[in-house]
C-alpha cells in the first residue's frame, strides 16, 4: 500500500434522493497533496457529495451517473461494501458531520479505537494507543484521560476532536472533514483548524473539508469550490476566489457576510432563498431566481462549468462577459 | 430601561453527592439596556450569556443581585407580581425549527397569544386577524401566502421571522435573541439582524444579542453596548465598535484573534492573541479568571482579581490589570 497523498477526481457526478438529484453533474478535482474546502449552504448537497468519495450515500439515495477516481484505490462508485470497508480508516479518513454524535455510547473512546485499529490489521496496538493520545494532546485535549472515557462524560467540542483523531489515526492519506468546526466556539475552531492545517502538511494528506462557514474554508483551504441547489458554480484557488468571485452566487454570499471591521453598510443579505430537493429547477440555472445578471437563456440552459484561466464558473453571464 | 447590578447564579452539578461540584455560571455581573437600545453579550461556550438571557426574561432565577424594570425592582415583587413585566421580555431561541409547533399553521401559532391579548384588552376576533396580518408585515412577511402555511413548508429564514413576530404579538419591550441566526443560513443571516435593528427604530423595542459570532452584533445597530463575558464575569464593555476596533483585555483579544480571516479580502491583524492553554475551569486563587490562559499575566495577576472599571486613555470599562492596545483584528484589504 503506498503512502502518498492521492488525487481524486470527480467526473459529472449526479446523486439522487427518491428521483430528485441533490448533486448534479458535478466534476472537481482534489490535486494531490492540496486542501480543498467546499462550501454552500444548508441543503446544497455538500454532504451528499462528500459521502459519495466512500461510496456511503444512504438509501433513498444513489449514486446516479458519474464516476469518482481515487489515485491507489480505483473508481469508489463501483466499489461493492467489503471494498469500502477496506479503504475506509485505513486509507480514506472521514469525519461525518455531527461526528459529536457518532461515538458509541456504551464503550470508552479507547475501547472504540482499539476496535478500529482490529478491525484493519493493526499489529502494534499500542503504538496506535501512543499516536492516538498524540494526536488527542495536540489538539489540547489529555489524551489518556480522552481514552478513558465514555461519549457522555465529554463535551461536544471534545468528542468533536475524538472524531478527527479516528480519522487521522490510521494514517489515511485521503482525509475527509465534514463540518469539522460546527460544534466549537472561535478559539477551540481556531486551534483545531491549525492543527487540520498542520497534520495535512506534516503527513502529505489531501484533505476535503465540507463547511457552510467561508471563513472556515478561508482559513485553510488552497483551493474552494461553491455549491448551489446541488451544482458546483464556482471552484478556484481560495484567496483568489474571495478577492474576486465571478459567479454572482458566489459574490452576493461573500458580501453577505458579517464582517468585523470596514463600513456595516457594505454587507447585504441575498434576496429571495435557496432552493430545497423539490424546489430546484428541472432546467436553466439553479441561481436564476436569486440572480441579478439573469437573462432569458438563463430560463432554459443549465449554465456549463467552464474554464477561465484557475477558475471554473457555470454561468451564463460569466461566459457572456469572457468572450465579449 | 433594563438593568441588572451584581447578578450572581450558581448551578448545583446533579448526581454525585460527596462531591457535589459547582459551576459559577455567573459572578457578579452588571449590565444596562436603555428603552429601544441594543446590548450583545459575547464569549465562549459555557461562558453564561444563555443563564443570563433567561434571568433577565424572568425564565431562570439568580442568587444575588437585582433587577430592575423600568425602575421597578423585581425583588421587591411577588413572583405573581413580577410576570407582566417578565411578559413583555420575549427570548428568540437559537432554532426556528424545535420552536414552532409543526402541527400548527401559522395563524394558529399566532392566535394563541392574540387571544390572550385580546382577552386582556378586550379587543374582538377581527382585531386577532388584523395583528396576526400585522406582525407578519412588521417582520417582512407577506401575511397572505405565510398565515396558512405550516412550518415545514418555510425556510429556515421565515422561520425565525415567524418565532420573531410571534413575540411582537404581546408588545415586548424587549427582544432577547439568543443565538438567533446562527442556524440561519449565511446568504439570508444579514436580513435577520437588519430587521432586529429595523423593529428597534420602528418599534422602540429592545434587542438583547446573546452571539458567539462576534461580527454579527454590529448589524443590530453601532449604538450597542457590548459586553465580553468570561466564565461568568464581564471583562470588557464599551460601545460596540469600540471593543470590537479596539479591545484592550487579552481575552477580549484571544477572541477577536481566532475569527477566520477572509485571506484576499482582509488582511489579519499584526499582534493575534493566542491563549496559552484551552478553557481552564478550576478555580484561580483569587487572581484574575483569565491568568493562566493570559500570554501577559504577572504575578499581581495570579494573586489579585482585576475589576471592571475604567483607566486612563481607555474609553471601554475593562477588568485587566494592563490593559493594551493590540492590532488583532482583521482589516479589508485596500483596493477591495
Ligand atoms: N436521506 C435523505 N432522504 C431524502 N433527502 C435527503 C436525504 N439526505 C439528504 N437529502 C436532501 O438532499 C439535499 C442535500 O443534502 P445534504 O445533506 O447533502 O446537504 P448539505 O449541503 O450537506 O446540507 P447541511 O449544510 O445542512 O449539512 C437536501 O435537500 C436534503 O434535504
Ligand atoms: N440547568 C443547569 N444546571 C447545571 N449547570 C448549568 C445549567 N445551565 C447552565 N449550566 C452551566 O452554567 C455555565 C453557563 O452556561 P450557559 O448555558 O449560560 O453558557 P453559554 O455562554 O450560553 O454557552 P453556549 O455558548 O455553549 O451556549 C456552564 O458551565 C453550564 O454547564
Ligand atoms: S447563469 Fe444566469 S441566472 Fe445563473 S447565475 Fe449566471 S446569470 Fe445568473
Ligand atoms: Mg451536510
Ligand atoms: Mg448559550
Amino acid at each position: 500500500m503506498s503512502k502518498q497523498a492521492p488525487g481524486v477526481r470527480i467526473d459529472g457526478l449526479t446523486v439522487t434522493y427518491n428521483n430528485l438529484p441533490a448533486v448534479r453533474n458535478v466534476s472537481l478535482e482534489l490535486p494531490p497533496g492540496t486542501i480543498t474546502g467546499i462550501v454552500g449552504e444548508s441543503g446544497s448537497g455538500k454532504s451528499t457529495l462528500a459521502l459519495s468519495l466512500l461510496n456511503a450515500v444512504q438509501p433513498p439515495g444513489r449514486i446516479a451517473a458519474g464516476s469518482v477516481e481515487i489515485d491507489e484505490i480505483g473508481n469508489v462508485v463501483e466499489f461493492a461494501a467489503e471494498q469500502i470497508r477496506r479503504v475506509r480508516g485505513s486509507q480514506i479518513g472521514y469525519v461525518f458531520q455531527a461526528a459529536q454524535n457518532s461515538l458509541n455510547p456504551l464503550k470508552t473512546v479507547g475501547k472504540q479505537l482499539l476496535d478500529l485499529g482490529r478491525s484493519h490489521g493493526v499489529e502494534d496496538l499500542r503504538g496506535l494507543v501512543r499516536d492516538a493520545k498524540d494526536l488527542l494532546g495536540r489538539m489540547g485535549l489529555d489524551g489518556a484521560r480522552v481514552l478513558d472515557s465514555h461519549q457522555h462524560e465529554l463535551s461536544g467540542g471534545m468528542r468533536q476532536r475524538v472524531g478527527i483523531m479516528l480519522a487521522l489515526v490510521l494514517n489515511a492519506h485521503l482525509v475527509v472533514l465534514d463540518e469539522p468546526t460546527t460544534a466549537l466556539d472561535m478559539i477551540t475552531q481556531s486551534t483545531i483548524l491549525k492543527i487540520i492545517r498542520e497534520v495535512h502538511e506534516e503527513r502529505g494528506l489531501t484533505t476535503l473539508v465540507i463547511t457552510h462557514d467561508i471563513g472556515v474554508v478561508a482559513e485553510v483551504a488552497d483551493r474552494l469550490a461553491v455549491m448551489y441547489g446541488g451544482r458546483l458554480v464556482e471552484q478556484g484557488p481560495t484567496r483568489e476566489v474571495l478577492a474576486s468571485p465571478q459567479h454572482p452566487y458566489t459574490r452576493g454570499l461573500i458580501r453577505a457576510i458579517p464582517r468585523l471591521t470596514g463600513d456595516i453598510d457594505e454587507a447585504q443579505a441575498l434576496p429571495g432563498r435557496p432552493p430545497t430537493l423539490a424546489t430546484v429547477p428541472a432546467e436553466g440555472c439553479v441561481f436564476r431566481e436569486r440572480c441579478p445578471l439573469r437573462m432569458d437563456v438563463c430560463d432554459t440552459v443549465d449554465p456549463a462549468a467552464e474554464a477561465y484561466g484557475t477558475r471554473i464558473v457555470a454561468c451564463h453571464a460569466v461566459k457572456v462577459k469572457e468572450h465579449a | 430601561m433594563i438593568t441588572g447590578t451584581g447578578i450572581v447564579k450558581t448551578f448545583k452539578q446533579r448526581g454525585n453527592v460527596l462531591d457535589k461540584r459547582e459551576v459559577r455560571a455567573l459572578r457578579g455581573v452588571d449590565f444596562s439596556i436603555p428603552k429601544g437600545g441594543a446590548a450583545s453579550f459575547i464569549g465562549e461556550s459555557g461562558c453564561g450569556k444563555t443563564t443570563l438571557g433567561r434571568i433577565i426574561a424572568g425564565l431562570e432565577t439568580h442568587d444575588e443581585g437585582e433587577i430592575v424594570i423600568d425602575d421597578v425592582a423585581m425583588s421587591s415583587l411577588k413572583p405573581k407580581a413580577r410576570q407582566p413585566y417578565f411578559r413583555r421580555i420575549q427570548m428568540i431561541h437559537q432554532d426556528p425549527y424545535s420552536a414552532l409547533n409543526p402541527t400548527r399553521t401559522i395563524f394558529q401559532t399566532l392566535q394563541a397569544p392574540l387571544r390572550l391579548r385580546a382577552r386582556q384588552t378586550g379587543r374582538d376576533g377581527k382585531w386577532i386577524d388584523e395583528r396576526a396580518s400585522e406582525v407578519l408585515s412588521l417582520v417582512g412577511l407577506d401575511p397572505g401566502s405565510v398565515l396558512g402555511r405550516y412550518p415545514h413548508q418555510l425556510s429556515g429564514g421565515m422561520r425565525q421571522r415567524v418565532v420573531i413576530a410571534r413575540a411582537l404579538t404581546v408588545d415586548p419591550e424587549m427582544l432577547v435573541a439568543d443565538e438567533a441566526v446562527s442556524m440561519i443560513d449565511v446568504s439570508l443571516r444579514l436580513g435577520i439582524l437588519a430587521l432586529l435593528k429595523d423593529l428597534r427604530e420602528r418599534l422602540g423595542v429592545a434587542v438583547l444579542f446573546i452571539t458567539h459570532d462576534v461580527a454579527t452584533a454590529r448589524y443590530i445597530g453601532d449604538d450597542g453596548d457590548l459586553y465580553v463575558i468570561y466564565r461568568g464575569q464581564v471583562i470588557e464593555h464599551g460601545k460596540v465598535d469600540t471593543v470590537i476596533s479596539d479591545p484592550v483585555h487579552p481575552y477580549t483579544q484571544s477572541l477577536l484573534s481566532a475569527i477566520p480571516v477572509l485571506h484576499g479580502l482582509e488582511q489579519p491583524g499584526t499582534q493575534p492573541v493566542v491563549p496559552l492553554s484551552g478553557l481552564d475551569e478550576s478555580l484561580s486563587d483569587g487572581g484574575c479568571l483569565f491568568a493562566r490562559r493570559c500570554p501577559f499575566h504577572t504575578e499581581r495577576c495570579t494573586s489579585e482579581l482585576p475589576a471592571l472599571g475604567r483607566s486612563e486613555g481607555v474609553p471601554q470599562e475593562h477588568a485587566c490589570f494592563y490593559p493594551e492596545r493590540r492590532d488583532v483584528v482583521a482589516r479589508p484589504m485596500s483596493g477591495v
